[in-house]
């Protein structure tokens, strides 16, 4: 083989492993999973592949409140990390020692050496009705004197909020450590307010890191069914708890193949318009 | 591990910090969640070109077995749910080496898991394996099970009279009772103010957003059916969605705190739930651990649940199986296991030897109920498949997904 050849092959032994992977275990099932989605029968009787698109209709028609409501848990827990994470990324880039930046680094992504399951299920064991924080709320007139923090929607929020937290810290630190500090002493230099300066320099500076942290944290919460089972109540439902319900309780594969199909879209749709209204070609031109 | 008990030990203190079987169950079921939904997924991928089986309806069969030397064979069972030694005890008096798996999680994943090997004709690599009675109703319908032949199971004849007979294996030709318990009411008293005797206190509007209830419409439905004093046994499909749409109507004015596995102890023991629709078993260990939680029959009855071994269709090892069955049925032997795992067990006869050797098991009525409890101990309802996806849909619904 000559040695143009050989290297015309380069790029596709480098990416053949991932597209490999990605067929096996990313297309084919998605694809598949599509074929179910439209089809009708049960367990017993078989399935037959039907082109059943009402199954979507009548998906989205008896679970749109589940739908709202996952998205509006998921905006809510999103807008919360990023108040959260953002001070936290914050004084990590910029005032930290480096002892202190690593050690706060350490402690972000140390939940994740334990299975969230169980990280949820402690806070069951921290908000109990009969518990300290649910005393001291009582206390500060937070709640009634019958009030619960438990299976209510405060929970399932705050829950979710607590779970994704890490992956918006994540990269808004990345971002905001990249940041070329002289920038904003330049701002200052040229009569900016500490304010505007952070507003005009590393706010802008920063948005990619927004736009990614918020993806991250958006996409899966949207899915998460296990903060709504085990800190909720039915009320409290979301998509995910339908979906994993329909496979494993009720045995209706075509629905839940479904209603996770429309739930990809949703998100495919809502991710390309955010990047339109964040504008990524302004991010770019920011960062310049 | 220089200690060869180290297994047993670990297994000891597991039951001593109170997990029983189906409290481990739910500590564990969102993690099985998680997991179990990609194996669910995947094995219904697989299962969208099953066909129809042509139900083998005969219930009642024969089988022989040849007696045969035990090599290695396959158990299946639930975690949590088998005294270990009597296990190693059975490969020293019999021979052979019995794989013991816990790898039953739940009735529905387990089936998912062998569905395609049970439709194929082809055996499942596990010679007992362990299901509720809803499921193993289904594999004898389905002919999924293989008979057992009674000559390899003499001690049979201790099962308790009111296990004998049930209505998908009336002769019992393929599935003999491993253990039983009861759906009855969990509570606190300090909570409640006073002892809770009945179904309807489940609704008492007292107790409002302190109850919860079992989102398995098996238990729940059935427990409202015998509050209408019916039984669940020969219910209809209809009826059990009106008792659905009672516990639903009760949910919607904020009865129900929430619908639970098997965690609702957690909200028992923590305090969250006063009442909860609880298993018999469990509160046998958590009456031990808080004197002010009560577990009652209730008064109208309660419904029963029955694990049972069976043998798979095409099992490779029938004899070793059998073998097992009728060592499992010896009192002395079931008198071990009972006092393990503190559910109803369906040997007769044990509870002498536990007078001996355990007298506070021997004296708990929810491991030995009284002779007027038990009369009052109903089985599930008998579903066709359809009908069974047409209550838990429905009950769906009222939990919210």
């Amino acid at each position: 083989m000559s040695l143009r050849r050989r290297r015309q092959l380069v790029p596709w032994l480098l990416i053949g492993p991932g597209l490999l992977w990605l067929a096996v275990f990313f297309a084919i099932p998605l694809a598949n999973q599509l074929y179910v989605s439209l089809q009708t029968g049960d367990p017993e009787t078989g399935y037959q592949f039907t082109w059943a698109f009402g199954t979507y209709t009548d998906a989205i028609a008896d679970y749109q409140e589940q739908f709202l409501r996952s998205i509006g848990y998921a905006a809510t827990a999103t807008i919360l990390c990023l108040v959260i994470g953002f001070p936290l990324a914050y004084y990590t880039a910029f005032k930290a020692r480096p002892w202190m930046r690593n050690l706060i680094l350490l402690l972000v992504i140390l939940p994740f050496f334990v299975s969230s399951v169980l990280r949820t299920v402690s806070w069951q064991l921290i908000l109990f009705d009969d518990g300290w924080i649910v005393a001291r709320f009582r206390d500060l007139g937070l709640l009634g004197d019958d009030g619960r923090l438990l299976a209510t929607r405060t929970a399932v929020i705050a829950g979710i909020t607590y779970n994704f937290l890490p992956f918006m810290i994540l990269p808004l630190y990345v971002s905001l450590e990249r940041i070329d500090r002289r920038l904003v002493e330049a701002a200052t230099d040229l009569y900016a307010s500490r304010a505007s300066a952070f507003r005009h320099v590393t706010l802008p500076l920063a948005l990619p890191g927004i736009f990614a942290g918020s993806l991250l944290t958006f996409i899966p919460a949207c899915g998460d069914f296990i903060n709504a089972a085990l800190l909720g109540t039915p009320r409290q439902s979301m998509i995910g708890n339908v979906i994993q319900s329909k496979f494993l309780f009720v045995q209706d594969y075509p629905t839940a193949a479904a209603l996770s199909f429309i739930l990809m879209t949703f998100i495919l749709v809502g991710v390309a318009l955010y990047a339109r209204l964040l504008g990524t070609k302004t991010l770019t031109d920011s960062a310049v | 591990m220089t200690d060869p008990n180290f297994e047993r030990r670990l297994e000891e203190l597991l039951a001593s910090d109170r997990v029983s079987r189906r409290r481990f169950l739910g500590r564990t079921a969102g993690a099985g969640l998680a997991v179990g939904g990609l194996g669910a997924f995947l094995a219904a991928c697989g299962g969208v070109e099953g066909t129809a089986d042509d139900a083998n309806t005969a219930t009642v069969a024969t089988a022989s077995h040849p007696k045969e030397a035990i090599a290695a064979w396959t158990f299946a069972n639930w975690p949590l749910y088998m005294e270990k030694k009597l296990l190693t005890d059975f490969d020293k008096e019999f021979g052979g080496k019995v794989k013991y798996v816990e790898e039953i999680n739940d009735n529905y994943e387990f089936f998912s898991k062998v569905r395609q090997q049970l439709q194929n004709g082809q055996p499942i690599g596990r010679d007992i394996v362990v299901l509720t009675d809803y499921m193993a109703q289904r594999w004898v319908k389905d002919g999924y099970a293989e008979p057992i032949d009674k000559k390899n199971v003499p001690n049979a004849a201790n099962l308790v009279e009111n296990l004998q007979t049930i209505a998908y294996d009336p002769e019992r030709s393929y599935t003999l009772p491993y253990q039983s318990g009861a759906v009855g009411i969990g509570y606190n008293i300090k909570k409640t103010g006073r002892e809770l005797t009945s179904i309807d206190d489940f609704f008492d509007p007292e107790f409002k957003g302190r109850v919860t209830l079992f989102s398995e419409p098996y238990d729940a439905a059935s427990t409202v059916l015998i509050q209408q004093g019916k039984d669940p046994e020969k219910a209809t499909i209809d009826e059990l969605l009106e008792a659905i749409e009672v516990i639903s109507q009760a949910n919607d004015d904020g009865q129900f705190r929430r619908f639970t596995g098997n965690d609702y102890t957690t909200d028992l023991t923590k305090g969250n739930a006063w009442v909860c629709m609880a298993y018999s078993g469990d509160l046998v260990q958590l009456e031990s651990d808080n004197p002010d939680l009560r577990f009652a029959y209730p008064e109208q009855g309660a419904v029963r649940f029955t694990d049972n071994m069976m043998m798979p269709a095409k099992v490779e090892h029938p004899y070793a199986a059998e073998t097992m069955m009728n060592y499992l049925y010896e009192p002395q032997v079931a008198a071990k296991l009972a006092a393990y795992v503190n559910y109803i067990s369906p040997v007769d006869g044990i509870k002498e030897i536990l007078e001996q050797t355990d007298p506070e098991i021997a004296s708990n009525e929810l491991i030995f109920p009284s002779d007027e409890v038990a009369a009052n101990l109903k089985n599930y309802p008998q579903l066709t498949p359809a009908e069974e996806r047409q209550m838990r849909e429905a009950m769906a619904q009222v939990t919210g997904a």
